[in-house]
């Protein structure tokens, strides 16, 4: 308990902010060859890549259900089906120099979750929570705005 | 790019050379599998893999080098009147077992004794001296130099057989490897002119081929395949289990041990003559005689109940032996013990029931011995072995389809439509709270991964912390690999304990790490000072040599520990 009760401050490279300055920062800097990859097949590239990416980017996506592009009540085939077919498009090793890291990274930490039925129910406890007007019962109030699910199981 | 064709082994300097490489039309990477006894070459050649044969007509080559007056020559071209020549002294092997170790690993003290060259050992945790008989007059080398002539070679005939100069490759290396090993193998293929697109665990390899054939002959892409691929060369083994689904294969455990077909080897010679390590360094060709006299044994065994050894070791010592398979299992217990609870270990970590096990995959020369076969469809209660896999080449094919993959070939019929999620073999973390190792991404953790862990100073108004970077999954920190190490610098005065020092670890997709250090006091948002970040490794060879002085000259001075553990998934 008391070591949660730390400030945001501590995921400091692992929070949005930092890893947008550090994906720029590893093109530069990284001297390890990103060997110059042609799209996949065309029409894998095209139709799908680029509708995956605009749905993905759109903006912060509000749910773990939002970041796999499934529905709440998805079962596990169905959160494993989505996470390959976003891996085959996001992931470092098939996309064009141009997709991060990031991503799939973000992609993967979402698909972890789902397909566990013990951390999704646990996360389902604390969307049902945040959609039901962000009046849970926790005690840590005061200056604790980007509250993860993480934390929240403290109580 | 092409300019540049003569094929010299490059100074062995700092920079590899991977500065200028993307080039405009990315040539399709040739797949090597440098094995500790024998090495293959595989293309994609535009519809499928295939093996590169040399002049011999053979698609495996043994790995060694000779050592003559002119020119060292290795096993790709080199054609051995008999075995006993590669054990005159002349000839340096098994480069691939003692590569980036330090002269206390038990490995190479073992090797000392017991390979037909020297290797001088002087115990301090330095790199030991290795050295070919040339003229009788011991001459020095390093492996990296034995493993680049090696590559040079292998260039030339891959060259041959698809009529372009090569440059980039795809080599496959034990699960094993640390990342410091990773780097010795980089720098020999710097050497030879080789630049390295992908190492890659050679389980990691096979994952691809199979899932290649689970693509084209299963129709239904959501099905999912768990698969066990149990891998046992000369020099080491692996394990992996992944689970494909329309040509996504995701591993879920790696493990790797340097344990192989070699220290079969050593058991059995010992068996034969419990006291040989007194024939050496004197009598090499006696060793000579004895290894080949115990590997032919070995292989022997693998299809009969015994075998009658009958040889003369020279100066009045005989061996007259009949060996039964049932005395050789048991000159090789542990051995066989490691590999099993390697085997059992993935299966704990990949949270794999055996009962979801569709296919065992055996590759590797001594998935050929009777009781290694029988230890891993055991563990996993399976009666069939998965049958699309030629055991021998299996590694090499799947870092050639890497190879074209790596490269953004397209296939057609859609059998390039492949991606392997890889995870990390080991563990990587910090010496904190004391002598402890704590791990910040975790052995198995899909990469490309990033966490962060929070630690704080271990004594009032501390202005300066180490970071000492291992690798390993060894409780005790001095167990495992140091990569490298590193001092954070204007700690605020404080307390101890209040500083918020953040250790954030990133491995991105070709597998680099890098640490970074951020200092924040508690309640405010920017780092005190700019934060560090730092390519691992950046240790040098003397990983046991360097503990030691880091030891001596800060103590516990500098030490950090656990603030508390946020990680982020």
């Amino acid at each position: 308990m008391a070591v949660s009760s730390i400030s945001t401050a501590s995921s400091f490279f692992t929070s949005p902010n930092f890893s947008i300055n550090l994906k720029s920062s590893v093109k530069s800097s990284s001297n390890s060859v990103k060997f110059g990859r042609a799209p996949i097949s065309a029409s894998y590239a095209t139709a799908e890549k680029t509708e995956t990416i605009r749905s993905f980017c759109s903006n912060t996506p509000s749910s773990l259900y939002d970041v796999l592009g499934v529905r709440a009540g998805a079962d596990i085939r169905e959160v494993k089906a989505a996470y390959r077919r976003l891996a085959r498009v996001l992931h470092p090793d098939v996309g064009s120099s141009d997709s991060s890291a990031d991503e799939f990274m973000k992609v993967h930490s979402a698909y972890a979750t789902l397909v566990d039925p013990v951390k999704r129910a646990d996360y389902d406890r604390t969307l049902v929570q945040r959609r039901a007007g962000g009046s849970s019962p926790v005690r840590f109030s005061g200056g604790y705005k980007s509250r993860r699910w993480e934390t929240d199981q403290c109580w | 790019m092409s300019q540049e064709q003569v094929y010299t082994v490059a100074s062995d300097s700092d920079t590899t050379g991977d500065e200028r490489s993307s080039a405009p039309f990315p040539e399709i990477a040739i797949g090597i599998d440098i094995g500790t006894s024998q090495c293959s070459l595989a293309v994609w050649n535009g519809s499928q893999v295939e093996l590169i044969r040399n002049t011999r007509n053979q698609k495996l080559m043994k790995s060694y080098v000779t050592f003559r007056d002119e020119s060292p020559v290795g096993g790709v071209s080199d054609q051995l009147s008999h075995e006993y020549e590669m054990l005159s002294g002349s000839s340096v092997f098994n480069m691939k077992r003692l590569i980036g170790r330090i002269d206390t690993d038990p490995i190479v003290s073992q090797a000392s004794k017991t390979l037909p060259f020297l290797i001088q050992t002087l115990g301090i945790g330095v790199k030991p001296f290795i050295a070919a008989l040339v003229n009788n007059m011991w001459r020095s080398t390093t492996p990296e130099e034995v493993l680049a002539i090696y590559l040079v070679e292998l260039k030339a005939l891959a060259e041959v057989g698809v009529k372009r100069p090569v440059r980039n490759v795809v080599l496959t290396v034990p699960a094993a490897f640390s990342r410091f090993q990773l780097t010795r193998i980089s720098r020999a293929c710097a050497m030879a002119g080789l630049h390295v697109v992908r190492l890659m665990p050679e389980p990691a390899a096979v994952a691809l081929l199979y899932a290649q054939q689970q693509q084209l002959s299963v129709h239904d892409s959501g099905s999912e395949k768990v698969a066990l691929i149990f891998n046992m060369g000369a020099g080491y083994s692996d394990v992996a289990i992944i689970v494909t689904a329309g040509g996504v294969s995701q591993m879920k455990g790696l493990a790797g041990s340097t344990v192989g077909g070699e220290d079969l080897l050593q058991n059995t010679m010992h068996y034969l003559l419990p006291n040989m390590e007194n024939l050496f360094p004197n009598k090499i060709k006696s060793m000579g005689v004895l290894r080949v006299a115990a590997q032919d044994a070995i292989h022997k065994l693998s299809s009969q109940s015994k075998v009658q050894i009958d040889i003369d070791l020279g100066n009045g010592i005989k061996i007259c032996k009949i060996i039964d398979l049932e005395e050789f299992e048991e000159a090789n217990k542990e051995v066989f013990e490691k590999c099993a609870s390697l085997v059992t270990r993935c299966l704990q970590d990949s949270k794999v029931n055996v009962e979801h096990i569709d296919d065992v995959i055996l590759v590797g020369g001594c998935t050929n011995i009777p009781k290694v076969k029988n230890m891993v469809m055991g563990i996993c209660k399976k009666n069939k072995i998965y049958p699309g896999i030629n055991p021998l080449e299996a590694a090499v094919r799947g870092a050639a389809l890497e190879g074209a993959l790596a490269a953004g070939v397209n296939d057609p019929l859609g059998s390039l439509d492949l991606l392997t999620i890889q995870v990390n073999a080991h563990s990587i973390g910090i010496r904190a709270n004391r002598d402890s190792f704590v791990p910040i991404i975790a052995r198995n953790t899909t990469m490309p991964a990033r966490r962060e862990v929070v630690f704080t100073t271990a004594h009032d108004h501390q202005t300066e912390a180490l970071i000492v970077v291992y690798e390993g999954d060894e409780e005790v920190v001095e167990k495992n690999y140091l990569l490298g190490y590193f001092k954070v610098v204007g700690i605020p005065l404080a307390p101890r304990g209040k500083p918020e020092i953040n250790v954030c670890m990133d491995i991105d997709a070709s597998n680099l790490l890098r640490v970074m250090v951020g200092v924040l006091m508690p309640g405010e948002q920017n780092p005190v000072v700019p934060p560090l970040e730092v390519r691992m490794p950046t240790a040098d060879d003397g990983n046991g040599l360097t503990a030691d002085v880091l030891n001596r000259s800060f103590g516990s001075t500098l030490d950090l520990v656990t603030l508390h553990n946020k990680m982020s998934r």
